[in-house]
């Protein structure tokens, strides 16, 4: 229970934090008007669906099944930059800190419960 | 036990021997039953053995006889080879010579390959094999190297880096040694590539020839593109091409031109979804047929081209066929490129006939309103009415062995842009599949003239294995759930099955050994289904790769 509303929490915050940066990257390019998880399900689609299955149902035994990642953001966006275990490949290059944080909102929004 | 060390003795000191794998054995691979020499079981690709020993009536006493670890969790797609009492195998990051009666380990070794490099790779982290030819090993690497290893010691004897992944570049394919060259295809068409096949000297290296698969617009079918539209054109060559030594003429099978998104690039888009006829010393195109003009379904046309001799209309002919992703079954005269035969083998409704005369598939609305952006429901799905796995021929029944998928997918184009490295598809990724309510896949008895359905298996989650057939009357194949399974050619009636530890994407080989009939397959899933069919029953199948050996018990 304490966990859930953790992660409510969490999720908020994040968010929020994004969409302040969705609204002055807006003010900047009139283009992103998406919701930050909308954003983080467009970016899955391109960038993680091929591994983790599309809309994140895969049977979690190839690759791990995020909708089971734990609700701990630093760990998420250390993976998702660095790679980990020689298996998840490194994307810091690829993907930009907004697109990490985006990501997590979605990968947030789909966790089971 | 004395009597099994002494086989095993010999069979490595045969192994480095002086006896080195000749053209002219790769030459009758298929019919050499004491090996394996070949990637297809021969350079026809029909993965057919003359063998007996295992048969209908006595392949329910088939038992494991030994099973070997690749300490990997990947998809285990690699088609083992024999060769003088060894089998040699891959992964995506080793290669490994094993004694083939004890399941000993001779060597192994390390494939290593950038952290980056699963960015680029669609459709699981993979590797279909090896080649053989004059003491040596030749295979591909995911970050698109060449590679030669010694075959008594695995060291490796030179390296070549065919492309870049950084562009979006990688390799799975097994190699082909024909005329005296090692033959290499290409992966990444979903990734803004421009395809090709490489000649390569066996000897030392040397990079011979490379052969576009997307001409540029001087070259013969340039005008088939529009713009700059060929430089991200696909045309992945992903998998071995056959090889007609009477002929000298490879048959290499062409992929999906990319984005999938169609209105990007206007025309017939040659050579994708195509087969090209190659001289394998030049790589010169002796001819080519188009299976599916400016296609927005992904219906590559990579998967085997397999070469017999068949009488069609009562005249001996030299054909070549192909179960196309398409969901059409094709023979063409192989000699001149000639459409003999197109006949749908699952569900069809993006066509509704194949012309005889042009070749051309006649498009239905579906088609047309993909075209539109649409959203259509389509069948095949964009995984094909069968994909990579390969199927068996079996010149004795008549009849191919096919694992087909009977599902369709909802497809809908979307703007592609194009970034070095990355997806460059064009297509919703978020609502794929039209799932039916029973089985998924089914492993069909094909007549090839007809595509008429002799005997199905259903199942469930669709089976992603190669097929091997037997003068036995056996056919062997496996299931994602893990089972290996066995059944009479003639009437698809199951002989026997057993379970494997992990879901089967392997290709099994036969051969016989100081009397022995042996078979052998790969064990471990994680390919194109399990990571983008989203089938959550596959939850309580562990991944984990091993190769099995299987004989009869008397």
């Amino acid at each position: 229970m304490f966990k859930r509303t953790a992660a409510t929490f969490a999720a908020v915050v994040v968010i929020s934090a994004v969409l302040s940066a969705a609204a002055f990257a807006q003010q900047q390019d009139n283009s992103a008007a998406h919701s930050p998880i909308d954003l983080g399900k467009t970016t899955f689609a391109q960038k993680c669906s091929h591994c983790h299955g599309p809309n994140m149902v895969n049977s979690g035994t190839v690759t791990p099944d995020l909708r089971r990642f734990p609700d701990d953001q630093p760990r998420f966006v250390t993976t998702v930059k660095q790679g980990k275990n020689g298996r998840m490949p490194p994307w810091g290059d690829i993907l930009s800190d907004d697109e990490i944080i985006a990501l997590w909102a979605y990968v947030s929004s789909r966790r089971a419960q | 036990m004395k009597r099994i060390a002494l086989a095993a003795g010999l069979a490595i000191f045969a192994s480095h021997g002086a006896s080195a794998q000749t053209a002219d054995q790769l030459v009758k691979g298929a019919t050499d039953t004491a090996n394996v020499l070949n990637y297809g079981m021969g350079y026809n690709l029909q993965r057919f053995s003359p063998l007996t020993q295992i048969n209908k009536e006595n392949a329910k006493n088939l038992v494991p006889v030994w099973n070997y670890s690749f300490a990997d969790d990947r998809s285990e797609e690699s088609q083992p080879l024999i060769y003088q009492g060894v089998l040699y195998v891959t992964t995506h990051n080793a290669t490994m010579a094993v004694d083939a009666k004890t399941g000993k380990q001779i060597w192994k070794s390390k494939v290593d390959y950038p952290a980056e490099t699963p960015r680029v790779v669609c459709c699981g982290i993979i590797n279909r094999g090896a080649a053989l030819f004059d003491g040596k090993l030749f295979r591909t690497t995911l970050d698109a190297n060449v590679i030669a290893l010694d075959a008594k010691t695995g060291k490796e004897l030179w390296r070549q880096k065919a492309a870049d992944i950084k562009e979006g570049y990688s390799m799975t394919v097994a190699p082909l040694v024909a005329d005296g060259v090692v033959l290499t295809g290409i992966s990444g068409a979903e990734f803004g590539t421009r395809g090709f096949i490489d000649g390569w000297d066996p000897a030392t290296g040397k990079h011979l020839w490379r052969t576009h698969t997307i001409p540029s617009p001087d070259e013969p079918g340039g005008d088939t593109w529009k713009g700059d539209t060929w430089k991200l054109g696909g045309g992945s060559t992903w998998i071995t091409g056959s090889y007609d030594p009477e002929q000298n003429t490879v048959f290499w099978g062409i992929g999906n031109p990319g984005p999938f998104n169609a209105a990007v690039r206007p025309g017939d888009n040659l050579y994708t979804c195509s087969v090209l006829a190659l001289d394998p010393k030049t790589g010169k195109t002796k001819w080519h047929f188009q299976f599916s003009p400016n296609n927005p379904f992904d219906y590559d046309a990579v998967a085997e081209m397999v070469l017999a001799d068949m009488n069609v209309e009562g005249k001996p002919t030299k054909v070549l066929m192909n179960a196309n992703r398409n969901g059409f079954f094709y023979v063409l005269d192989r000699t001149n490129g000639k459409l003999l035969a197109a006949n749908p083998y699952v569900k069809v409704n993006w066509a509704s006939s194949i012309d005889l005369k042009t070749g051309k598939p006649v498009e239905t609305d579906v088609t047309r309103d993909a075209r539109e952006g649409k959203k259509v429901v389509v069948y095949p799905s964009i995984l094909g009415g069968k994909n990579w796995e390969p199927m068996s021929f079996n010149p004795q029944t008549g009849l191919a062995y096919a694992n087909t998928l009977v599902f369709g997918g909802h497809y809908k184009t979307e703007p592609a842009t194009y970034k070095a490295g990355e997806w460059y598809l064009g297509m919703d990724l978020t609502d794929l599949w039209e799932w039916p309510e029973g089985p998924r896949g089914q492993l069909k008895a094909i007549d090839p003239m007809t595509g008429k359905t002799k005997w199905e298996q259903p199942s469930d989650i669709p089976r992603f294995s190669g097929v091997l057939s037997t003068a036995g009357g056996v056919v062997f194949s496996g299931k994602l759930t893990g089972e290996f399974e066995a059944f009479d050619a003639e009437s698809g009636k199951k002989l026997w099955q057993f379970q494997t530890g992990s879901g089967i994407e392997g290709q099994p080989v036969t051969w016989q050994q100081d009397g022995v009939q042996y078979v052998a397959v790969t064990s471990g899933y994680g390919g194109v289904y399990s990571l983008f069919s989203g089938d959550e029953r596959l939850a309580n199948v562990p991944a984990g790769g091993s190769l099995w050996v299987f004989a009869v018990k008397n």
